[in-house]
């Protein structure tokens, strides 16, 4: 398994210098030009082209690329002319904020949704599965920014039961303990997460329900009843852990969702994490913090791949004994 | 311990630190009094840098407005010509010693918010700064007839000029906001851009620096020292919002005490309807326009095959119901502008010369012109080209997609074929950079006078800056010229009025709006005065009653 690792490891590196470097190529061939300051205030094009030098937005194309896997290497993310500040200022501010969200919302999002897929699959084609799948039906068909909408004018503005916007109350947090502060995160928190966090549930409870049922009808099912087993044995021993494999797979695709964040969420909710960042990036054409942004993700992406494939090499015999000449399966 | 719990507990202790955490929000304080009062403002984006030189961002000028002092500030009437409407800030007062010398007496009681005294040194460095090619200011450009500063004692700042003008008074202070030299001297101009200094200031305005949290809000705090006077609101704050749907939200549900621009007629109704905030029109800065490419798409060398006539851009524009638009997108919070002018300028004349409404006119000049509907497909055509062309429009702008797409239904009326093409602004502004485009829809944000507008965007001085439109025109360039230079301001008057007439006819552009700002604040808030040209310039003169103060204005901190 140690050599299989090793090259998936490889290649893991393989694949982000990749898509780093597409990605470099790609925004600088695509249409518009670096955005210094709003559209509609008159420029002076002499100090637009001075901030251009000095941001280092001139030049070929090959010698901009050299520079910045020179800095890259050596752990400098390059300046946001957006944002006036070091890429990696900016991305520690975001990172957390948007670990938080994604954080919850997964939190929410697993623990409801494998809940009720095996609530569904225990009493499959009763009225509780009928209607607990039309309502995740109904869930996982709606946009997510609709769904937050819905609830930030409910339950924001006409009810006022929750923050409408931002992830902490600006006047009472710096004066009150950091106890309170925390509360008032998890309160302006609450939308958001749940918002995201109800729509990933109805998702997971219908591929949860599903891997469920697969597994029920398999011969070791019938042979532990058979034995004797207790029901509750039956379905927490064999059935559910042999349904979480697939759930595994799952989680790791989920990953990189943690740190790349949810665009329309964080601006409907007005998050400060990663989607609104690397947005607004784009839109403005920022280059050191869209390459900053794709690095990240695509690190999420094939670690979240590579944490996936060894938790199932782990969690399935069957896929060690497998590895230990080659890859799994 | 949790999984120990009862269900009905866990439930309980869960609803529990959600009830804690709104609580926790309505913490009453205990300031009371005339210098209590904290002010959220709900703004749409955040600062770039708070180093004004280096500032691009409205939102970035709206804080150092209560950071650092200029030394006169614009009046309410924002008459930018002769001195008479301005007011003292760090200047106590002025004198002419000739026509090309004017001479500051800086108010010995200011102070930088460390104690340092403002001095003459200051302002010598400021302007130095501002006009240093390293710096990159964008308002070096609006300095070019500032030959120098000096310092002639501690206290007396002497600008000469290189030309007398109308407007010297309003560029010697205007664009500057004094900076602390003693702070700033040590740092490379070329690394002024994302200078610590920036996300840390430190000023000798009525408030001072707190905090400032990424993506999230920033805090300031009234200087009781302020030699000007005390500001009677204690603190503070703006968040920041990715959108103006969002900020209006947070405005509507009380989470916010203002935002300075409602844009749409939508979100001032919700506004308008919210019990608990006052609105508060005022006029406008912005113009916007559908502007032609007078020279070929992508080719500045030759005239565009359909608005290099003169007479189709005459008959497209009065093809257009400019008033009906308005109505249609603004509502009654804006006005078809006289030309290319914002409200905000005092040359805005109503009277001035412009294109009728007139379809039947329009048809009859296009048809005039060759311009037929020779196949019957509904569309003008001649030579068999069509009278088709794509227009850009900024797909961010609400506003003017809307604009487009009934333009383009008026027009269809008429015979001609206008395509839509919605990109983001980096696409139109390189489009427009390279001139690769048919019209576009465009508006500018304006300063106080023409004087600097006008002429970039409208003049042949404008070409490779502004005027993207390559509009060229050696009659209406010499008006502008006689006008920006005129001694009075009623000669100015009538150079500024030839000049927008002579556009109008020439019709370069349909110019479609100009704005009514509407604001909406919190009505426990009084005095609330407002400056168009920077709505938060007055802020330090606002204040809450005690008996209007409410659970936050009462929070220490």
């Amino acid at each position: 398994m140690t050599a299989w690792l090793v090259r998936r490891v490889a290649a893991s590196i393989a694949i982000v210098f990749l898509v780093v470097t597409l990605t470099f190529i790609l925004m600088d061939v695509a249409p518009g030009k670096p955005m210094l300051g709003p559209t509609e205030r008159l420029v002076d094009p002499q100090a637009e082209a001075i901030l251009n030098r000095q941001f280092g937005l001139e030049g070929p194309i090959d010698v901009r690329y050299v520079s910045y896997l020179r800095e890259l290497v050596h752990g400098n993310l390059g300046l946001s002319f957006g944002l006036r500040r070091p890429v990696a200022d900016a991305l520690a501010d975001a990172i957390p904020n948007t670990l938080l969200l994604a954080g919850a919302a997964l939190l929410i999002d697993f623990l409801i949704g494998l809940a009720l897929g095996v609530y569904q699959a225990l009493r499959v084609h009763r009225i509780p599965d009928v209607v607990l799948g039309n309502v995740t039906l109904f869930l996982y068909s709606v946009p997510t920014f609709w769904l937050g909408l819905i609830l930030l004018l409910v339950f924001g503005e006409w009810l006022g039961w929750f923050p409408v916007a931002g992830m902490s109350d600006p006047i009472l947090c710096p004066t009150v303990s950091s106890f309170y502060c925390a509360m008032d995160r998890l309160w302006h928190l609450a939308l958001p997460a749940l918002t995201l966090g109800f729509v990933g549930a109805a998702g997971t409870a219908r591929f949860q329900r599903a891997a469920m049922l697969e597994v029920a009808g398999q011969d070791y099912i019938r042979t532990a009843r058979a034995k004797g087993a207790s029901e509750r044995r039956v379905v927490l021993r064999h059935q559910l852990r042999n349904a979480l494999l697939s759930f595994i797979t799952l989680f790791g695709l989920a990953f990189p969702f943690l740190l790349t964040g949810a665009v329309l969420i964080e601006t409907i909710f007005a998050w400060p994490g990663m989607g609104r960042l690397a947005t607004d990036a784009i839109l403005r054409r920022d280059f050191p913090v869209v390459n900053a942004a794709v690095l990240l993700a695509s690190t999420m992406v094939v670690v979240g791949n590579l944490v996936a494939d060894v938790l199932l090499a782990i969690a399935d015999p069957r896929l060690r004994v497998r590895s230990g000449g080659g890859e799994p399966a | 311990m949790l999984s120990a719990m009862p269900h009905q507990r866990r439930l309980a202790l869960v609803l529990a630190m959600l009830v804690l955490g709104s609580t926790a929000c309505q913490r009453a304080g205990s300031c009371t009094g005339a210098y209590c009062g904290t002010l959220v403002f709900g703004v749409v984006g955040e600062p770039d840098i708070l180093l004004p030189p280096s500032t691009q961002e409205g939102v970035s000028r709206d804080i150092e407005e209560q950071l650092f002092l200029k030394l006169a500030d614009i009046g309410l009437s924002t008459n930018t010509i002769g001195d008479e409407d301005f007011q003292p800030l760090l200047a106590e007062r002025w004198e002419w010693d000739g026509p090309l010398t004017l001479v500051f007496h800086l108010d010995p009681r200011a102070r930088w918010q460390d104690g340092q005294p403002v001095t003459a040194s200051d302002v010598a460095f400021t302007f130095d700064a501002y006009t240093d090619s390293l710096v990159a200011s964008p308002y070096r450009a609006a300095l070019r007839r500032v030959a120098s500063v000096t310092a002639r004692d501690p206290q007396t700042a002497v600008f000469r000029f290189r030309e007398k003008y109308p407007e010297m008074f309003y560029d010697a202070v205007y664009h500057m906001r004094v900076l602390p030299a003693h702070l700033l001297r040590g740092t490379p101009r070329d690394q002024w851009k994302t200078a610590p200094f920036g996300r840390q200031p430190l000023g000798d305005g009525p408030y001072r620096f707190v905090s400032w949290k990424a993506g999230q809000s920033l805090e300031l705090v009234a200087d009781s020292t302020f030699f000007l006077g005390r500001p009677a609101i204690r603190r503070l704050i703006w968040r920041f919002t990715p959108d103006i749907m969002v900020a209006t939200t947070q405005l509507v549900a009380d989470q916010a005490d203002g935002h300075d621009q409602l844009v749409t007629p939508d979100n001032i109704a919700r506004a308008a309807a919210a019990p608990q905030l006052t609105i508060y029109p005022y006029r406008g800065a912005t113009y916007g326009y559908m502007g032609f490419n007078l020279a070929a798409n992508g080719d500045t060398t030759q005239p565009h095959p359909i608005f290099g006539d003169r007479d189709v851009r005459r008959a497209l524009t009065m093809a257009v119901d400019r008033a009906s638009l308005l109505k249609s997108v603004f509502g009654d919070y804006a006005k078809v502008p006289p030309g290319p002018v914002s409200q905000l300028w005092w040359i805005w004349d109503p009277e001035m010369r412009q294109l009728p409404y007139d379809t039947t006119r329009a048809k009859w000049t296009l048809s005039s012109h060759g311009w037929r509907d020779s196949d019957k497909d509904g569309i003008r055509d001649r030579d068999g080209q069509p009278l088709a062309f794509h227009l850009l429009v900024s797909s961010v702008s609400t506003i003017r997609k809307t604009y487009a797409r009934l333009i383009q239904e008026q027009l269809r009326q008429v015979g001609v074929q206008m395509e839509i093409d919605e990109v983001d602004n980096s696409v139109v502004a390189e489009r427009l950079a390279a001139g690769k485009f048919d019209a576009v829809m465009l508006a500018w944000q304006t300063d106080p006078t023409p004087s600097s507008g006008v002429p970039q965007v409208w003049t042949r001085g404008g070409f490779g800056r502004s005027n993207y439109l390559r509009y060229d025109n050696p009659a209406f360039d010499a008006l502008v010229e006689k006008a920006t230079s005129a001694a009075t301001r009623a000669q100015a008057r009538v150079a500024w009025r030839g000049a927008i007439e002579t556009v109008n006819a020439d019709a370069p552009a349909i110019f479609l709006f100009a704005t009514d700002n509407v604001a909406a604040f919190h009505k426990r808030v009084a005095d609330v005065r407002i400056r168009p040209d920077s709505w938060a310039a007055l802020v330090r003169t606002w204040r809450i009653p005690p008996d209007r103060l409410i659970d936050r204005d009462r929070v220490e901190r």
